[in-house]
């Protein structure tokens, strides 16, 4: 392996989860830490630990400069940097080119590219992935009508100059357009002196799917099957599973090869994540997002395909290209991942960190477990609420689902409050188990029907 | 550690008992204090700020929270001595103990600064910062060699305080 010695920049589950994988490909690890993180699981496992600076993000994983003078310092030839913090900031990988590191992640244009919407949007376009389809902006109700019979109802229009929900109202039929637009039209120039609407084609039942990419750098591309991500709250993933079997076939090979047309035009180097929204009505999917980075719920892909995606990284970053070919990338069986938070149920599930008395996660052959929590760990105040990630598998997505079923009841977590018994009340619920619901489904229906059965 | 000091723990440690709360912790120029109901509470400060700070039975002893390094040992442990203050980095960084190269160190073992006096550089990428005195006193212990990398909360000067 090219890389000898990599810095670790970041945290919790995903520092311990890279240090790990480098471990595997016999890479020294430095890990850096705040010093609040100075006793953690990952700083224990790593070869050596670098205190950078106090506890608050701001003072330390998020400044870059302190994050590069300590891989200098420590004569690492790698960065990995996790997801969050650091991860998507284009800073770093210029950084780590200046000074002749690898940076275990996309290439720094390709980061900014991304992260620009109108700009991962127009790539998107220029690459053939299809974009929730609607109109330019639409002069009067005359023109609205002829093209939201081209787009086809129900549509959402929206103001051209803002966001909020000013100007925007959902039409099921020619009549509410005619009764809508001109209200609408005044709101959006009454909030943003400007009045003038586009429309969208509005999805009224969405799921969220996703598609694994891994590129080398020169045009390289291969795919690592899907994701469903549906279960939200507040646009916050809560369970993702692999592979997307919701999805007709022939609807997830269009979104895969879309997902591998868009990185490869783009020369996309190392893992990243191609988002859709999937129109369950019509069965057709758009565009979102690129996420630049390794991501939370990848331990799901890695159970149904047997591929280790960081270790691929470093392979990628190392200049040694994959480890395998599209052709031998299959799914075998069913994954599913909760994301086990430290959080108030009580209190709208505001983060609740504090002192963890009793952490006793489930063990067995279908359960693996990324978390860095032991007994009597102190959760800091500083970072996110994502304490660990419970993932279970089974041959197909019934098995899964009832080995989830009791993997959680099996779940022991006390003197913190967390959200175990909302994920037991999901996997036990119908709309989880027959897989129907949308990606509304938890706040709409599930939260209310938690609230009930646990008052 | 001053009379004045050690009456300000003691209602500190009064004060916390007749709470609701279930830790504190607090850190000034001369001294960090840790409190916990819990008897199984992991640490939080080093030694070498509690080092002469007598504690009362009921309240949980720290432990030392450095983790030591496998491929270089941290930088060794420096106990405070009674009166006396350390001067820490408030980050990671590399340690200059002069403006420049070739320029006099800013301070000896046995030189007298006043509070904001400048004591060393802390470089990062190429960006320096100076580290000033917070206390008055006299310059006992520079403990970190020169140019070389120090970690957050790593001791720099032992200062002795004036009486």
């Amino acid at each position: 392996m090219a890389i000898k010695r990599v810095l670790v920049a970041n945290r919790g589950e995903i520092a311990l989860r890279v240090i790990r994988a480098a471990k595997a490909l016999n890479i020294e690890t430095v890990l850096i830490a705040s010093s609040v993180d100075m006793d953690s699981e990952p700083a224990r496992l790593a070869d050596r630990v670098l205190n950078l600076g106090p506890g608050p993000a701001t003072q330390s994983y998020l400044r870059v400069e302190l994050v590069m003078h300590a891989a200098i310092a420590a004569g690492c030839d790698a960065i990995h940097p996790g997801y969050g913090f650091l991860s998507e900031k284009s800073e770093l990988p210029r950084l780590c080119d200046e000074h002749g590191l690898h940076f275990v992640g996309p290439r720094a244009d390709t980061i900014d590219a991304l992260g620009d919407k109108l700009q991962a949007r127009a790539l998107a376009k220029q690459n053939g992935v299809p974009l929730v389809p609607g109109t330019d902006q639409v002069a009067d109700v005359k023109t609205a009508l002829a093209a939201a019979e081209q787009v086809g109802y129900p549509v959402v229009m929206k103001a051209s100059a803002g966001g909020g929900g000013k100007g925007m109202f959902v039409a099921r039929s020619a009549v509410d357009i005619e009764s809508m637009f001109d209200s609408a039209t005044a709101e959006a120039r009454q909030a943003f002196g400007d009045g003038t609407l586009y429309i969208e084609r509005y999805v009224e039942n969405a799921r969220h799917v996703e598609v694994q990419i891994l590129g080398n750098g020169e045009g390289e591309v291969v795919h690592c099957l899907d994701r469903d991500c549906s279960i939200q709250r507040r646009y916050q993933k809560l369970i993702e599973e692999a592979p997307a079997i919701l999805v007709p076939q022939h609807v997830r090979d269009a979104m895969q090869a879309a997902a591998v047309s868009l990185a490869s035009g783009m020369h996309y180097k190392n893992a990243g994540t191609v988002e859709f929204i999937y129109d369950i009505d019509a069965r057709d999917f758009y565009f979102i997002e690129v996420n630049a980075r390794i991501q939370v719920e990848h331990p799901v892909t890695e159970v149904v395909t047997g591929i280790d995606l960081v270790q691929e990284q470093f392979r990628i970053a190392a200049g040694e290209g994959l480890s395998f070919n599209q052709a031998d990338i299959a799914a075998s069986g069913h994954a599913i991942e909760c994301r086990i938070n430290a959080e108030d149920p009580a209190r709208d599930f505001v983060p609740s960190p504090g002192r963890i008395e009793r952490w006793a996660p489930p063990a067995g052959e279908f359960i693996r477990l990324d978390s860095h929590c032991y007994d009597g760990y102190l959760i800091p105040p500083y970072y996110d609420s994502m304490i660990g990630k419970l993932i279970v598998n089974g041959e197909d997505r019934a098995h899964a689902v009832s080995n989830l079923a009791a993997a959680l009841a099996g779940f022991e977590l006390t003197g913190l409050n967390n959200n175990i018994a909302l994920h037991r009340f999901i996997a036990d619920s119908n709309a989880f188990s027959d897989n129907t619901f949308t990606t509304k489904w938890l706040e709409n229906v599930g939260l209310d029907a938690f609230k009930q059965a646990t008052a | 550690m001053s009379e004045s000091v050690l009456k300000d723990i003691e209602t500190l440690i009064e004060l916390f008992e007749s709470s609701d709360w279930s830790e504190m912790k607090l850190k000034t120029a001369q001294f960090e204090l840790f409190l916990s109901n819990d008897p199984n509470a992991r640490n939080v400060i080093s030694e070498t700020s509690t080092a002469g700070l007598a504690r009362p039975a009921d309240v949980p002893a720290a432990t030392s929270a450095a983790t030591a390094s496998a491929v270089e040992p941290a930088a060794a442990v420096v106990s405070v001595p009674d009166g006396h203050a350390l001067v820490k980095a408030p980050n990671l960084g590399t340690f200059y103990r002069a403006p420049k190269p070739g320029a006099p160190p800013y301070v000896e073992v046995g030189d007298r600064v006043e509070i904001g006096a400048e004591l060393c550089l802390i470089e990062v990428m190429k960006l320096f910062t100076a580290v000033k005195s917070e206390v008055a006193g006299t310059i006992r212990e520079i403990c970190a060699d020169d140019a070389g990398l120090v970690e957050n909360d790593q001791a720099l000067f032992l200062i002795e305080l004036d009486a």
